[in-house]
């Protein structure tokens, strides 16, 4: 009997296997296409997990990653204890969630916007110039921004004085430079963001907006009682895929913009990390950031994703 | 199970795969170093001419290097901005992969020793008897010393004392003004420029003073070197002082305060160009040559090389720079700045010498500076990339875009900085005189240069030598210049002096101690 169990199990083992593989063969071209990321990400991503040990060694390139000393905790004091570490937080999760209160609720309307468009030609303009900032680089952005906003003879400083007002150094002034970034961010990357917003609205039924509209429903209503819920479970998992990398607030782009006037609301974890980590040569200091910046998303992902599941009953996992 | 069991093995082999590619790699020089059996010298330089492109495949140079000296040469092209070089080798170093030579500035070759990462080279210039009388002197290698060792090969960088102090003669002459020889005088022209139309437009379109922020760790302390005549007139010029009893950080002298208020003035009066924070070097060489301001400090060949000067003539065929004397300061001071010497340091890897390439590359660097490779190097090919002229100096003649100075011919001297020395030779080809095609002016930059050089400069060489702060201690040093310049914090005695004092306590006097001890041990201190 026992024998008799144990080959009724083994049965059913190959004949689920047997199934796997008829499956792997019958979608191949999608298991294909999956291999391509799955191995960059093993590469790129997994691979390299193996030197986060550093971070807690006294990492000397001639010695390795091995055969470094172990230190502890002693690169993480090192970043805790900066004199600038409450500062480079504050200013890092600044810009983070102000790029996500800005630039998210913007993206969520001009993806609205341009499916609610009825003339396609003017649709495809406004895509097209919406998406266009996502390719310039920083170093372009920063010209164009020097043109527009440069106290001497910038656009809108000529506009402020034409008006009788005084003019404002927007890149060095402390109260006007985060909004610069928090914008100029927005700006660029508006249009790249709302493409997830638009594939998801193209899924909406319209049979719904067809329904409504003979219900009398007026357009804000449309939206209000069809498109934002039908959405929200994309918007939700944007919302908490954007908080795993709170702490990467743009590296780039205040890169870029900052100046010395400005380090005050500027400096941020990684620009700190770019000057004190991987200019000194200190690169167990600059992991050990990087992991704590992991690790910080991560229980903000898992928070959020809970906090979701409980509120809205849509969660990413 | 199994199959999860193998997939979880795979990846714990995958993540330790890095464990057998970091830190025992060990190249080694199996090569006869023969033109049938060459030796591989990877060299990562900096490129003479950023903008243009990498020697190409088919430079005579490779066959000349292989055939003579037994070297399979391998060329990189470093990013030409300083901090991505330095990210380049640290990252590199990070991954003990360094190349066999290649340049590096001492802040980073500092880091790199510390690691261990490169080679001691102090038996190697008995070895190059005839580089090492051309390009090696003390003051050189004095440059790649550390800790009494030499790492390095410390060939002349940019000439020193190349910039000076320039104003707009035909704005001078306009409003009937003299050439400025006080700060008093000097307010008084920058008044005049920004409130009197020197250019007679119509518009209130310029300003007295043009700069914007070039610093470093070293030399040029916040707000830069292009502040420089103005900090000279208060003494406080260059970011170290080297006379006794002074010796330190220049922001120690109560007369840094007194530029500040004298730099806050400038700015709150609006006769600076407002936009000098915001400009990066691009934007204030376009801004001078649309006639933006009438006083600034520029280096002699983005003044007057012809590529350079050329759209300034075309827009104002009138107009006219004229290099002016260090202005003096209420105190006596005057200079137009501090000046180092400056290098450019070839470090050799601890990989490569291990390898035992160290003599291949001394081999290498010496035949570069035999009249052979120096012309081939520094020119290219004569009669194909260049021609001498009846004083035997290389000149492009009529060779036309394959000449050296042609966009063909450019490339085949991207390595010229290994070679050259700033000699009279090379100073004469590299600056011709030209005439202005709108304006038909003469113009020479080698002119200009010698003319910058004549100013009083103050000595500060050595500078380069000295230790570079934390990052913090760096930002808290530049942020709170700028804020009191910006207004963000008031300029008074008593926030000075708590600046000072918090400067001091999260670092600055440890850093101060530090670089007072190394000028000591060098002897820089002038009595």
């Amino acid at each position: 009997m026992e024998k008799g169990q144990t080959t009724a199990v083994t049965a059913e083992k190959k004949k689920q296997k047997s199934k796997l593989s008829r499956e792997i063969a019958r979608h191949r071209s999608v298991y294909l296409l999956a291999l391509i990321p799955m191995i960059y990400y093993i590469i790129f991503k997994y691979v390299p997990i193996w030197n986060a040990q550093i971070a807690f060694k006294d990492f000397k390139a001639v010695q390795g990653v091995v055969g470094s000393a172990w230190i502890g905790f002693e690169n993480f004091k090192e970043f805790f204890n900066s004199f600038y570490f409450w500062s480079l937080l504050r200013n890092t999760i600044m810009y983070s969630v102000g790029k996500l209160l800005i630039s998210l609720p913007l993206s969520i309307l001009l993806a609205i916007a341009i499916y609610e468009c009825t003339r396609p030609v003017l649709r495809k303009i406004v895509q097209t110039l919406a998406y266009l900032p996502h390719f310039l680089s920083w170093v372009i952005m920063y010209g164009i921004l020097l043109t527009l906003l440069a106290p001497g003879d910038g656009v809108f400083n000529d506009i402020l004085k034409m008006f009788g007002g005084n003019s404002i150094d927007f890149l060095s002034n402390t109260k006007a430079f985060p909004w610069v970034v928090l914008f100029s961010d927005a700006w660029k990357e508006m249009g790249w963001s709302a493409i997830i917003f638009i594939a998801a609205l193209m899924g909406i039924d319209v049979s719904l907006f067809e329904a409504a509209m003979v219900e009398g429903a007026n357009s804000w209503q449309r939206v209000r009682y069809i498109t934002l819920p039908s959405i929200l479970p994309v918007i939700v998992t944007v919302l908490i895929l954007k908080l795993g990398t709170i702490l990467d607030a743009g590296f780039n782009q205040i890169f870029m913009l900052y100046s010395p006037q400005v380090y005050s609301v500027a400096d941020i974890i990684d620009t700190w990390v770019y000057r004190q980590g991987l200019l000194e040569f200190k690169f167990g200091l600059a992991t050990a950031v990087g992991l704590f910046k992991g690790v910080f998303g991560m229980i903000l992902v898992l928070f959020a994703n809970w906090i979701s599941k409980k509120v809205t009953e849509s969660a990413l996992f | 199970m199994k199959a999860k069991r193998i997939i979880a093995v795979f990846l714990i082999a995958l993540m330790a795969i890095p464990m057998f590619a970091s830190g025992s790699s060990e190249a080694k020089a199996t090569a006869a170093g023969t033109p049938e059996d060459p030796v591989t010298i990877e060299l990562w330089f900096g490129a003479a001419i950023t903008e243009a492109g990498m020697i190409p495949d088919d430079w005579v140079g490779y066959e000349i290097i292989r055939n003579e000296l037994g070297i399979d040469l391998k060329l990189s092209m470093l990013p030409s901005s300083e901090s991505d070089q330095d990210m380049r080798i640290q990252a590199t170093g990070a991954g003990n992969a360094l190349p066999d030579i290649f340049m590096v500035r001492r802040p980073v070759l500092v880091n790199l020793v510390n690691q261990g990462l490169v080679a001691q080279v102090d038996d190697c210039f008995e070895k190059m008897p005839n580089r090492t009388a051309l390009i090696y002197d003390d003051d050189a290698i004095r440059n790649a010393t550390i800790d009494g060792h030499v790492y390095g090969f410390a060939s002349p960088g940019a000439i020193a004392k190349n910039e000076g102090l320039l104003i707009r003669k035909d704005w001078l002459d306009n409003l009937g003004l003299e050439i400025p020889t006080t700060t008093d005088e000097l307010l008084e022209v920058l008044r005049a420029f920004t409130f009197d139309d020197p250019d007679g437009n119509g518009l209130n379109d310029t300003y007295g003073y043009g700069a914007f922020v070039e610093t470093d760790a070293t030399l040029k302390g916040y707000p830069g070197s292009r502040l420089w005549p103005i900090m000279g007139a208060f003494g406080v010029e260059g970011l170290w002082c080297f006379d006794a009893p002074n010796q330190g950080l220049s922001i120690y002298k109560p007369e840094f305060y007194d530029f500040m208020v004298f730099l806050k003035g400038m700015c709150d009066e609006g006769i600076i160009d407002p936009n000098w924070l915001s400009y990066k070097k691009d934007d204030f060489r376009a801004a001078w040559k649309q006639g933006r301001f009438g006083v600034m400090y520029e280096q002699n060949a983005a003044y007057a090389a012809e590529a350079n000067y050329a759209p300034f003539d075309s827009n104002f065929p009138d107009g006219e720079w004229v290099i002016i004397d260090a202005i003096t300061g209420p105190d006596g001071h005057a200079s137009i700045g501090a000046y180092d010497m400056n290098y450019r340091i070839y470090a050799v890897s601890q990989r490569a010498a291990d390898a035992g390439k160290l003599d291949k590359i001394c081999e290498l660097l010496e035949w570069m500076s035999s009249d052979e490779g120096y012309y081939l190097l520094g020119w290219g090919q004569e009669g194909v990339n260049y021609v001498f002229d009846e004083n035997g100096v290389p000149v492009a003649g009529d060779l036309g875009d394959n000449a050296y100075t042609g966009s063909k011919g450019q490339v085949y001297t991207q390595l010229r900085n290994l070679v050259f020395y700033n000699s009279d030779v090379e100073l004469t080809s590299r600056y011709p005189t030209y005439t202005c095609a709108v304006s038909g002016k003469e113009m020479s930059a080698l002119v200009a240069l010698r003319e910058m050089q004549s100013k009083k400069w103050t000595n500060a060489v050595g500078s380069s030598t000295l230790p570079t702060p934390s990052a913090d201690v760096q930002r808290f040093y530049d942020q709170s210049l700028a804020e009191f310049l910006s207004g963000a914090k008031e300029l008074t005695p008593e926030n000075w002096a708590a600046f000072i004092d918090q400067f001091n306590k999260i670092g600055g006097e440890a850093w101060n101690a530090e670089g007072v001890a190394a000028m000591e041990a060098d002897g820089l201190v002038r009595e």
